[in-house]
């Protein structure tokens, strides 16, 4: 069976270090100003008017049905049959109509390249077997990354752990139709 | 919430010209249709600016484009995905470029061609695809609410149409010296005017009452950051102003001499422009933790 990557992040254990994007950026050279993964802060009602402050971290979420892969007018953005998404910079021409297109704001514009740009699931890396950046430098093990097509991988275990634990596991934004492949896990 | 900052300027630019340039042409091979003779010289005016704007406004959006500009031979691959706005809208540009090239030339009397009936509904099909072009790129994408609507065409279409005139006019004014009486398309100006204040009000109520991110970018142009260009420049100079002098010429109030009919059709530009550089800046991402709504 095909590889297919996704990446699990187990929120609880997020403690707003930002590490991740920054290794990400030292890795991959990012521009300044720009990160391909960013946390965000997220406030929900709890009972009796109590709220609680989760922190979310995001990325690319390398979409089985990705809007920046339908308007890319060039095909320069395309699924890989892994399950990536990834941008042929050699192709894109720098139109940005993939930026405003992506509903999880993923996406930016690389001055410098004159191409758009974003997380690639650290292909260069996995090729050569490593882990993606963000996940080896992560110090509360909150990033999972692996074949979810394999049942021995990481992902998978932790995946199935969790729906075993009946702790809560979801994707962003499922009503858009896009398929993500990012899992949010949570007790 | 979160604008989107991938277009700017220059793709307002773009889709302000892309919109003057067919909604010049579209008038221009209607009123041929009635009635050549008599708005010959609105005809003449308007090839002068079509083929010219709309290949300037492809200029912006060349300029605009990262690696694609200074290699040129990726444009090719432009062509390459169907499945997307920019594919078929850059097909359509291409055709309505080359065939209001030739209705102008046609017009100015530098060609003969047989069927002009044949080249006038071409125009008036591409033209209304190429201005409603302009807002499907924006409105195809369900990641920006605001813009993710079908009022949008509309409200491009009419606007394409009234700043087409307003274009026209100006030329014909200053440069064809030509007073000719053109009145049904001072009327149906006047129309496209108060039609296009409808279609905002109506898209701000709408707005007010959509999703949160609708809501927010609405109120981004009615109390926010952008309220002073809002009100002042497109509403006020842009819309209401022409909209009353027209209508009161049309009611025989007011008689406007030369250099005020061309000041108000300025007007008419600058809010047409306005219009597409507000809505493109008040594209707002959809949220993506729609969970952390705090309610
Ligand atoms: S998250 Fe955005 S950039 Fe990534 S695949 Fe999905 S739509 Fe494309
Ligand atoms: S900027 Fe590049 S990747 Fe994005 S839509 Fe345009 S050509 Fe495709
Ligand atoms: S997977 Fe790689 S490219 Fe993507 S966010 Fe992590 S470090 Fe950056």
């Amino acid at each position: 069976m095909n590889k297919k990557y996704a990446m699990a992040y187990i929120i609880d254990r997020c403690i707003d270090c930002k590490a991740c994007m920054v290794s990400c950026k030292a890795e991959w050279n990012v521009p300044e100003d720009f990160f391909r993964t960013h946390i965000d802060q997220g406030l929900k009602k709890e009972l009796h008017g109590k709220f609680r402050m989760d922190f979310l971290p995001s990325q690319c979420n390398h979409c089985d049905k990705a809007p920046c892969v339908t308007v890319c007018p060039t095909k320069a953005s395309h699924n890989r049959e892994d399950g990536i998404v990834y941008v042929d910079r050699s192709r894109c021409v720098g139109c940005k109509y993939c930026i405003p297109s992506c509903p999880y704001d993923a996406r930016f514009y690389n001055h410098d390249l004159g191409v758009a740009e974003k997380c690639t699931f650290c292909l260069p890396r996995i090729a050569d077997g490593l882990e993606p950046a963000c996940a080896t430098t992560c110090p509360g093990n909150v990033r999972v990354f692996g074949d979810i097509n394999d049942p021995a991988s990481e992902i998978s275990m932790v995946l199935g752990a969790a729906k075993e634990n009946k702790q809560k596991v979801w994707k962003l934004r499922e009503d858009l139709g896009t398929l993500p492949n990012i899992y949010y896990i949570q007790k | 919430m979160v604008h989107q900052e991938a277009f700017e300027w220059y793709i307002a630019v773009y889709l302000f010209l892309a919109g003057v340039g067919a909604g010049s042409m579209v008038v221009a091979a209607v009123a041929d249709m009635y009635d050549r003779e008599k708005y010959l010289s609105f005809i003449k005016a308007a090839s002068l600016i079509g083929m010219p704007l709309v290949s300037i406004g492809i200029f912006f959006l060349y300029i605009d484009l990262g690696q694609g500009m200074w290699k040129p031979w990726l444009l090719i691959f432009l062509f390459a995905n169907p499945a997307s706005a920019i594919t078929w809208g850059t097909a359509i540009l291409t055709i309505f470029t080359i065939l209001s090239f030739i209705y102008g030339a046609y017009n100015l009397g530098y060609l003969k061609i047989g069927c002009s009936r044949c080249l006038n509904w071409l125009l008036i099909i591409t033209g209304i695809c190429t201005a409603g072009y302009t807002a499907v790129l924006l409105g195809s994408l369900k990641a920006i609410p605001f813009w993710h609507q079908t009022a949008l065409p509309i409200l491009f279409i009419i606007s394409a149409t009234s700043t087409g005139i307003s274009g026209a006019m100006i030329v014909k004014l200053i440069f064809l010296k030509s007073d000719a009486n053109i009145k049904p398309i001072e009327t149906a100006h006047l129309y496209l005017i108060v039609l296009e204040i409808i279609m905002l009000i109506g898209m701000m109520l709408i707005a007010l009452q959509g999703v949160p991110e609708m809501k927010y970018a609405a109120e981004s142009l009615l109390f926010g950051d952008y309220a002073f260009l809002f009100w002042f420049l497109l509403v006020f100079t842009g819309l209401l102003v022409p909209a009353i002098a027209f209508g009161m010429e049309e009611a025989h109030k007011l008689h406007m001499k030369t250099k005020t009919v061309v000041t108000l059709e300025i007007m008419v530009l600058l809010g047409g422009y306005l219009m597409r550089y507000l809505i493109i800046h008040a594209g707002v991402y959809t949220k993506k933790f729609a969970e952390y709504i705090v309610r």
